[in-house]
């Protein structure tokens, strides 16, 4: 194909969690400085490019109608281009995919590319459930962010005999990885009684089957692959990406046990790097509720359809599992910060292919770690990026 | 007059029962006796109307797009002032080239609107006609008849010919004096009177003068007014008569206002012999005699209607009518009632519109947000009214909802009998609910958004009256 390689040289995040005490133009700051001191070389901010940021919801922290100009400022970097990308919960990955894009047709050598959510400056009421009085006045009304994924929850446990037992478990592995992870917000093991026993959200998820609201923010810096080696020896390359939409109305699914949005973006991103799931030696995919990570590690070919639940019960995708996901706890245990998540995910997946995530370190025998979101109405976004280190 | 046939009758009468005792009890009052059908926070008149107007077309077999016209008798529109006519011209599938009315002001509205449509017939400026009453009263608080004050709806259809009874002789009569009372602006209403003024020189000389004009029939059944729960027994002692055929609606339902006369006595139109209706309000009062030759289709469902219902509280019931309110500020709806895509959706919404694809079939709904068909792409549609009955896909139980939610909410993905698939909120708790759980779409008031009423369809388990082709006939969008 003729593209350039594109190589991640820096990438970094501030711990998540209720942040109340910082704005979004700190947070904003906090990721970039992190994202430029891994730099294993040094980086000096002036070879910044141009920056594409991944905000979801402006309206969620009251500066509605935010363009691409707050992060530049907020970073020391006043006039350098720079995009908003607004692309439900796959908009850091998305971020990233763009990025990763500008670097490969050669209009830039050195792009940043950052998530910055501020979720919990509002209330609950008039942050994330006021999407349940918007949209169609009565074809999504009460239609609440679990109401996205719990239908998917009901029909797999119709159609596949998934139990709430195996919901947890997926719960209890990632909040068992967070608490292994210095940046995540929750980091406190829990148990399946625990989750079984919490209160119910949305029927059949209770409240641990449920990400929390966090703040959070991440970078990662991009560079032409020809100049990679300027700052670093342990490179991270770009190996594909992809991405896949579906219709936005639920009652326009076909299917309430796969996410068709996800298979379109993982056929596409395993094209363009050659490989296949059982190439993967780790993944950090979306998990805002539990279910949503079973239905994730059968449409990216991980396990076959309909045995997620039991392949998560059973612990193949723990630390030391066949196939270990969601490493940095997961959106359960980690955070939720929408715009910040995916940019995140790459930096944790940039840890474990360069051996730097310590404690909860996995194997990489093949080099190859995917990383992977799906939201917005309808569930019919999705994104999934592959790196490797392959051919430094 | 030109007699007047009617083919068929329907009844529907709101979720809630409310316990007499139980308000009696919250004013530090001795108990009294009986108990009242309220609305839920998702009912009003309207969803009554449309409900046994549906239930009395589906009993005639009619397609709603052949009816020529509503005749709706309520003392309380859904929009004091607006489109409430036309709502429910739309909600039951009328043509948009229908006509008919909207009639109010008292509780006396249902026995105008039943004799408009009658005398549309017998002009001939129509064929077929709708007649609905529905009310749900809401009274002051406190006041002496809060605990009576019910709610429901009758519906009949009309026509110059067919059917099995007629309406065979009216009388009126009018007085320029005031019973119930509610000024403009005012929420709830009052009584004025003393009670025994109000007995013996408001409403026994008028409502006995009807009575007295149709006795002169061999009336084998009467409906007669009961404001206070007493009156009626008493009017009936006077016309020479035992308990009449509405004692039993009235010890159900309560005073269902606007359709008390109508509903009192659609159910003894079952059975042959004269049914003498007599209805009261705004200082007036209408007795209309109906000849039964045979059973009135629909007639025998009215029991059904009046043996549903939940018990409820009263704290539930004055949350539902919007006088128990929560301190805080409320979500509201992310599309105003007043915004461009309400116009654009009015009729879909309403009528439950979809899109069938000419190509392949597949029914896109609603309508105006899919210009291209979500299985094939293709271009070109045929709008078709969407099937009111089908099987639950999957579902969830919201259990933690913002005002003006209230949890638990119950939300279905529902794929109807002709193919269609919809998601919507499901009436009750959620508890019964299951996969293939099979449900029929009922009109629900949604919200009361920026002060506007905005309606659209719900599931509910199916169940109600047993009718032919109930939900299943094919309809024609309007």
């Amino acid at each position: 194909m003729g593209w350039n390689r594109v190589a991640v040289v820096g990438a970094g995040l501030i711990k998540f969690g209720e942040l109340f005490e910082q704005s979004y133009e700190q947070m904003s700051a906090g990721a970039f400085h992190a994202s430029v001191a891994s730099v294993d070389r040094g980086f000096e901010p002036s070879q910044v490019e141009a920056a594409f940021v991944a905000t979801q919801r402006g309206t969620l922290w009251g500066q509605e109608g935010i363009g691409g100009n707050t992060v530049p400022s907020a970073i020391g970097l006043a006039g350098i281009p720079c995009t908003r990308i607004e692309n439900a919960c796959p908009s850091g990955s998305d971020a990233f995919r763009v990025g990763a894009m500008a670097v490969a047709s050669g209009v830039h050598d050195v792009v940043l590319v950052i998530g910055v959510e501020k979720m919990r400056d509002k209330s609950t009421e008039e942050g994330l459930l006021s999407r349940a009085a918007a949209g169609h006045p009565i074809f999504t009304r009460g239609e609440t962010a679990p109401v996205l994924f719990a239908p998917f929850a009901t029909r797999h446990m119709h159609e596949f005999g998934t139990t709430r037992e195996m919901l947890a478990s997926v719960a209890v592995k990632n909040h068992h990885n967070g608490a292994l992870d210095p940046f995540a917000h929750f980091q406190n093991e829990i148990t399946v009684d625990d989750v079984l026993r919490s209160p119910p959200v949305c029927r059949p998820l209770h409240l641990l089957d449920c990400c929390p609201q966090t703040d959070g923010a991440a970078a990662v810096i991009l560079v032409n692959a020809g100049r990679a080696h300027e700052f670093t020896d342990r490179p991270v390359y770009v190996a594909g990406f992809g991405m896949g939409t579906d219709h936005p109305y639920l009652h326009e699914k076909q299917s309430f046990v796969s996410l068709k949005a996800t298979t379109l973006a993982a056929e596409r991103a395993y094209a363009m790097a050659g490989v296949g799931p059982s190439d993967i030696d780790l993944a950090e995919v979306h998990d805002c509720f539990t279910i949503t990570e079973i239905l994730d590690i059968e449409d990216l070919g991980f396990v076959d359809k309909g045995k997620g639940g039991i392949a998560s019960l059973e612990g193949e995708t723990s630390l030391t599992g066949r196939i270990p996901v969601n490493t940095s706890g997961g959106l359960l245990a980690k955070g939720h910060p929408i715009g910040a998540t995916g940019v995140a995910q790459i930096t944790e997946c940039w840890w474990q292919l360069r051996g730097d995530a310590g404690e909860r370190q996995v194997a990489t025998r093949r080099g190859y770690a995917l990383q992977h979101n799906v939201g917005g109405r309808g569930s019919g976004v999705s994104v999934v990026n592959i790196l490797t280190t392959n051919g430094r | 007059m030109t007699p007047v046939r009617i083919l068929s009758a329907g009844a529907a009468t709101p979720a809630l029962r409310l316990a007499g005792a139980d308000v009696d009890a919250a004013w530090g009052r001795l108990a009294g006796r009986g108990r009242a059908a309220v609305c839920a926070p998702d009912e009003d008149v309207l969803t009554l109307a449309v409900e046994a107007a549906t239930r009395a077309l589906d009993a005639a077999g009619l397609d709603p797009v052949s009816i020529d016209g509503v005749w709706w008798g309520t003392s309380r529109p859904p929009f004091a002032e607006g489109p409430s006519h036309a709502v429910l011209a739309a909600a039951v599938g009328l043509s948009s080239r229908s006509g008919g009315a909207l009639l109010s002001g008292s509780t006396h509205a249902g026995m105008e609107a039943l004799l408009a449509a009658a005398d549309a017939v017998a002009a001939g400026s129509a064929q077929v006609t709708l007649v609905v009453a529905s009310d749900a009263m809401r009274p002051g608080l406190g006041t002496a008849f809060e605990s009576r004050a019910g709610a429901g709806a009758a519906a009949v259809v009309l026509a110059a010919e067919g059917g099995t009874a007629s309406l065979s002789a009216r009388v009126t009569r009018t007085r320029p004096l005031l019973d119930r009372y509610r000024a403009d602006g005012e929420a709830t209403t009052r009584d004025l009177y003393d009670p025994r003024l109000f007995r013996e020189e408001v409403f026994l000389p008028a409502v006995r003068e009807v009575g007295e004009q149709l006795a002169a029939l061999d009336v084998r059944e009467w409906s007669l007014p009961d404001p206070d729960g007493r009156l009626g027994a008493v009017l009936a002692r006077q016309l020479g008569g035992g308990a009449p055929v509405s004692a039993a609606v009235f010890a159900a339902l309560g005073d269902t206002g606007a359709a008390a006369a109508l509903l009192g006595g659609l159910g003894a139109l079952d059975a042959a012999g004269i049914v003498a209706l007599v209805g009261f309000g705004g200082g007036r009062a209408t007795g209309v005699a109906v000849t039964v030759d045979a059973p009135v289709a629909g007639a025998s469902t009215v029991a059904h209607a009046l043996a549903g219902g939940r018990a409820t509280t009263y704290p539930e019931v004055l949350r539902a009518r919007g006088e128990l309110v929560a301190s805080g500020e409320i979500v509201p709806m992310g599309v105003p009632p007043g915004s461009a895509s309400f116009v654009r959706g009015a009729e879909e919404m309403l009528g439950l519109l979809g899109a069938r694809c000419a190509d392949c079939g597949t029914i896109n709904t609603p309508p105006s947000i899919h210009p291209a068909c979500i299985a094939c792409g293709a271009t070109k549609f045929e709008v078709v009214s969407l099937a009111r009955r089908g099987v639950v896909h999957t579902f969830v139980v919201n259990q933690t909802m913002p005002a003006p939610f209230v949890a638990p909410l119950p939300i279905a993905v529902i794929d109807l009998v002709d193919g269609a698939r919809v998601m919507l909120q499901v009436i009750g708790d959620g508890d019964d609910l299951r996969i293939g759980s099979e449900v029929e779409l009922v009109l629900r008031r949604y919200a009361y958004e920026r002060g506007v009423p905005v309606y659209g369809f719900k599931a509910r388990a199916a169940g109600g009256p047993p009718a032919e082709g109930r939900g299943d006939r094919e309809r024609s969008a309007p």
